[in-house]
């Protein structure tokens, strides 16, 4: 069973409301009438062929990219990583 | 203005200057931040930097036209090492793992950054006020604002305090703030600059641009950047664009305006009079003049918001405190996201990220975002038109002059449409430019994909006739 989930919990922020402002964008929108609705015949062509994907490899982070990577991380304790505590529902 | 690049370059090989000396200077006209225009000062890595190329020339070796060259980075690009916030409260403390592709071509051809560049958050803005650095104040007038969300790169290349600065340009993030302080800045055709290590805000018309005092500098800084790269596979492999091409004027037949933008209530008189005498002067010049048919503004402006709100909503959900960023620690994992993203954004990033939820949520998503992403298609397929008719479309870049420093942010609607005549070219994916001529904020010059030589050929006609 689908459970609806209010714009608060989809964008993680506590007592987020719909923006007046932007409802008027969104109302603009209802109301246009594009010549057709085909969404995904799409002209702009920035899609990646197949022929070009990249070789699915994995490369090595250098020692100082691992270093900052660590660096950035917020919170450690003795020498590990601390994350917060997981709960499952 | 003639080339700045071309001219540091000669007096370096001259030795008429040292590159420390030349960075040093920069350096001290940016550290007193007149006008909120520095996230972070580079000076140790720049001095360091300034100090090789000096040993190169006094060794004899010959130096690459852009090496010891001082630049400015928009505070939303990767240069691993440097504080990269995005003006943004939660990575305030952030730090640079890997250098972005395009910074790294610079850093190659001997570029030294020197800065990193206030801008709105996350590139959320048209004024460079929504920012935990305090507003940038406009180069012209210090109560205006600097436009956004580059503003912090466009005020530093007009005061001089950097040769050139690159900025980032979604839905007119460059070519507005260019308007706003009088120079150069570039969109690119999208996908012509890799966008890897640039903080992603609407992956679909997200553009890596330069910003500068010269047409010149423009094109070389371009074409240092440009270039097809496996990390960005939107990227593709174009042709540099050579100095001489720029004189080849006659290439250029026909250009196009929008008459519903010159038509819009909400121009400044004085813009669209200085607009019009433009466009008499372009025909007096024995070029064809076409009148063009476009979308009305507001569609424009909601089909961009609508589309880049949704992509915000998603490139940013991985800013939750885990890995990186100010964590606040919460009762469990989910109230820890919360709570960190409550108090780590701000309200015009909350407010996007919302919108953003909303037009993707159950729903909504066929009524509104599948419903902008058809009529993005129609603009598309417009522009496609417009192009087999003219060689280049001019228009004005902002319908009304710079805003007073604290007006903006009050009103987000009356902002976002403030953006009615950069969006449309950003869903086009098309290259523009605005240059500092024609009206009190500018011009904009488009042309059809890949075609960004033509830009600026057409623009170099224009500063000459101007």
């Amino acid at each position: 069973m689908s459970k609806i989930m209010t714009v608060d919990i989809l964008s993680s922020i506590k007592g987020a409301q719909p923006s007046k402002a932007v409802n008027k964008l969104f109302e603009v929108i209802k109301k246009a009438n594009p010549s057709h609705n085909n969404a995904f015949n799409s002209t702009l062509n920035s899609v990646a062929s197949l022929d070009h994907l990249r070789d699915d490899v994995v490369i090595e982070s250098s020692e100082l990219e691992k270093q900052i990577i660590i660096q950035n991380f917020p919170k450690s304790k003795n020498n590990y990583l601390v994350v917060s505590k997981v709960i499952e529902e | 203005m003639d080339s700045q690049i071309e001219k540091l370059h000669q007096q370096l090989v001259d030795q008429d200057i040292s590159c420390k000396s030349l960075v040093q200077e920069k350096l001290d006209v940016l550290k007193p931040n007149t006008h909120n225009t520095v996230n972070t000062l580079l000076d140790k890595m720049a001095l360091d930097l300034a100090e090789k190329v000096d040993a190169k020339i006094a060794s004899g070796e010959p130096i690459g036209l852009l090496e010891g060259i001082p630049f400015g980075v928009k505070d939303v690009y990767m240069v691993q090492g440097t504080k990269t916030t995005a003006s943004s409260n939660l990575l305030k403390h952030y730090t640079s793992a890997y250098t972005a592709t395009a910074i790294q071509k610079l850093l190659d051809a001997g570029a030294i950054p020197i800065v990193k560049e206030n801008c709105d958050s996350f590139g959320h803005g048209s004024s460079s006020e929504n920012t935990i650095f305090g507003a940038v104040k406009n180069a012209i007038n210090p109560n205006l604002v600097a436009g956004g969300s580059s503003g912090g790169s466009a005020v530093n290349v007009a005061k001089d305090y950097t040769v050139f600065s690159i900025g980032g340009d979604t839905g007119g993030s460059i070519r507005q703030p260019a308007g706003y302080n009088s120079v150069y800045g570039l969109k690119p055709t999208y996908g012509r600059i890799s966008r890897y290590g640039l903080m992603a805000y609407a992956s679909s018309t997200d553009c890596v641009g330069p910003i500068a005092r010269s047409l010149e500098d423009i094109r070389i800084v371009l074409n240092t950047m440009s270039g097809k790269d496996p990390k960005d596979q939107t990227t593709y492999a174009s042709v540099p664009i050579s100095k001489e091409s720029l004189s080849h004027i006659k290439t250029i037949k026909a250009v196009g305006y929008f008459k519903n933008f010159i038509e819009n209530k909400a121009i400044d008189p004085k813009i669209k009079s200085d607009f019009l005498m433009t466009i008499e002067k372009i025909k007096a010049n024995g070029f064809e003049v076409k009148p063009l048919d476009f979308f009305e503004s507001e569609t424009l402006v909601s089909t961009y918001y609508t589309l880049a709100m949704a992509e915000t909503a998603s490139n940013l959900s991985r800013l939750d405190g885990t890995n990186y960023g100010s964590r606040v620690e919460a009762e469990n994992l989910k109230e820890t996201y919360s709570v960190t993203r409550s108090q780590n954004f701000s309200e015009e990033t909350k407010r996007r990220i919302v919108g953003g939820n909303q037009v993707l949520s159950q729903g909504f998503s066929d009524e509104i975002y599948l419903k902008a992403l058809a009529i993005r298609d129609q603009i598309s397929e417009n522009f496609e038109n417009d192009f087999s008719s003219v060689d280049i479309i001019i228009s004005p870049v902002t319908p009304n002059t710079p805003p007073q420093i604290g007006s903006s942010l009050k009103d987000p609607l009356a902002m976002y449409l403030s953006d009615a005549f950069t969006v449309g070219f950003s869903l086009g994916q098309l290259p523009t430019l605005t240059v500092p001529q024609g009206t009190a904020t500018g011009l904009q010059i488009t042309a059809a994909k890949d075609k960004d030589g033509l830009v600026l050929t057409f623009a170099n006609f224009l500063k000459d006739m101007m």
